[in-house]
């Protein structure tokens, strides 16, 4: 029971989305989606994948059927439950009925659970053209939409398309002081993968100064071993480890981010270090 | 005979109806949780438990530590890289989620199997390829225990595998 009481603060009961403006649909005349979202608005305090929860967004569905919101918190418990079928079922009602607000979403969501690389692709630029704004950051904070589209092009093997992206990106985040917590690390790797070595190391030394991580040493490690340094590779294995034991690692509630490395990995690459009699 | 040929047409049809709205009436109750899965003394182990009872699994991110595997994600990439055997077969693509609960001591149950294609399409993969994945997830001894204020909980957790031409590219999360 003792964790139970627990579980009760620590589970967000409230929506994972900004509760849309109810008194907005009444100004403008639509009385049923006006209706439709007081319903919805039930849900605050009950957990998303409860029936209650569940229930409350039926009756909203029931009373207008082209509610994108409701359909929307609906897809987040099919979601992280790894449900992908109803989820897309629900998020395509979503989307249907209003696709600026749910693209985006959808798109990020296609990558984090599910590595649909395309169908994110497909989503975000569609997006894009659909609106003149900034298409803005994934749910979660952690990147600009752009750089999970460049993570997507890596993903189906278009390396050099991604880099473009995810530098223009990056400069644009720059100007607004705003870098993700792993945008150099991913170009980097990118670099990495492309042998432009020189690259890899300025952006690898630029996430050290922001966001230091095990994988961010492990990847600059790698790079040093390809540029014949020895004794850099090595001690940055050394610092990968320290750090992956330190809890400084790549991280994420629901998946394993791209470019997640394991402590497997950099022991392994340590062990072959040593073997190979770098000092 | 006439009239009993009709009397018992339309029992059937009376019968038959009752049983499509069970049917359609079953599918829209929810059960506590979304996803929850319940015992199904025909297809699951009878020895394996819950340690909390039902109501009170969790589900894998409830405590915050993001998926986590028993010797880390490389463990149990590298155990499926070793047992898994491709089925070349260009008409096998799309996404496989082996859904099951963590039970307290760190054991696996109630092994659940959900398949789609790329556009999300329900579909019936080749049972080689299906059998084999989830007897890999079954043999698996030991998953993570995971545990609120050191009582250690159930949860469920899932894995999802990605099949490109029958070839097993990516496991998540």
């Amino acid at each position: 029971m003792k964790y139970f009481n627990f579980l009760i603060v620590l589970i967000s009961f409230s929506s994972v989305f900004s509760q849309p403006n109810c008194e907005a649909y009444k100004y403008f005349g639509d009385t049923l989606k006006y209706e439709a979202c007081k319903k919805a608005e039930q849900i605050k305090n009950h957990y998303q994948f409860s029936k209650k929860f569940q229930k409350i967004l039926d009756e909203s569905i029931l009373i207008d059927s082209t509610f994108a919101y409701a359909y929307r918190e609906k897809s987040v418990a099919y979601l992280k439950s790894g449900d992908f079928i109803t989820w897309k079922k629900l998020m395509d009602k979503a989307v249907k009925f209003d696709s600026k607000d749910n693209l985006g979403y959808r798109g990020w969501c296609r990558y984090q659970f599910f590595r649909d690389y395309e169908g994110a692709i497909k989503d975000l630029e569609k997006l894009d053209n659909l609106v003149d704004y900034d298409i803005g950051h994934s749910i979660n904070g952690t990147y600009h939409l752009n750089i999970a589209k460049g993570l997507c092009y890596k993903g189906i093997g278009e390396k050099e398309k991604a880099i473009k992206i995810i530098e223009n990106q990056i400069k644009l985040n720059e100007k607004e002081d705003f870098v993700g917590a792993y945008d150099y690390l991913h170009l980097g790797a990118l670099y990495l993968e492309t042998e432009r070595f020189e690259k890899a190391i300025n952006v690898f030394k630029k996430q050290s100064q922001t966001n230091e991580l095990a994988e961010n040493q492990y990847y600059l490690a790698l790079t040093f071993l390809k540029l014949n340094k020895p004794d850099k590779y090595k001690s940055c294995l050394e610092k990968a480890t320290e750090l992956y034991i330190g809890g400084r690692k790549m991280s994420d509630p629901y998946s394993n981010p791209m470019d997640k490395v394991y402590l497997k990995n950099i022991e392994d690459e340590l062990r072959t270090a040593y073997n190979n009699d770098y000092k | 005979m006439k009239k009993s040929f009709l009397a018992i047409t339309l029992l059937f049809l009376f019968f038959f109806s009752c049983q499509t709205e069970k049917k359609i009436n079953k599918k829209k109750e929810y059960l506590r949780w979304v996803g929850d899965i319940e015992q199904n003394k025909q297809i699951d182990e009878l020895e394996y438990k819950v340690c909390n009872g039902d109501d009170k699994i969790l589900q894998y991110f409830n405590v915050g530590k993001g998926p986590t595997y028993f010797g880390e994600k490389s463990r149990i990439l590298n155990t499926f890289k070793t047992n898994y055997k491709s089925i070349a077969d260009k008409k096998e693509n799309g996404l496989i989620r082996i859904r099951f609960i963590v039970n307290c001591k760190g054991k696996a149950g109630r092994f659940r199997v959900l398949q789609s294609d790329y556009d999300y399409q329900e579909k019936q993969f080749d049972k080689e390829i299906v059998s084999q994945l989830l007897n890999i997830t079954k043999g698996i001894e030991n998953w993570e225990v995971l545990k609120i204020n050191q009582v250690p909980l159930d949860y469920y957790t899932y894995l999802i595998f990605k099949i490109t031409d029958g070839q097993l590219t990516e496991i998540l999360p």
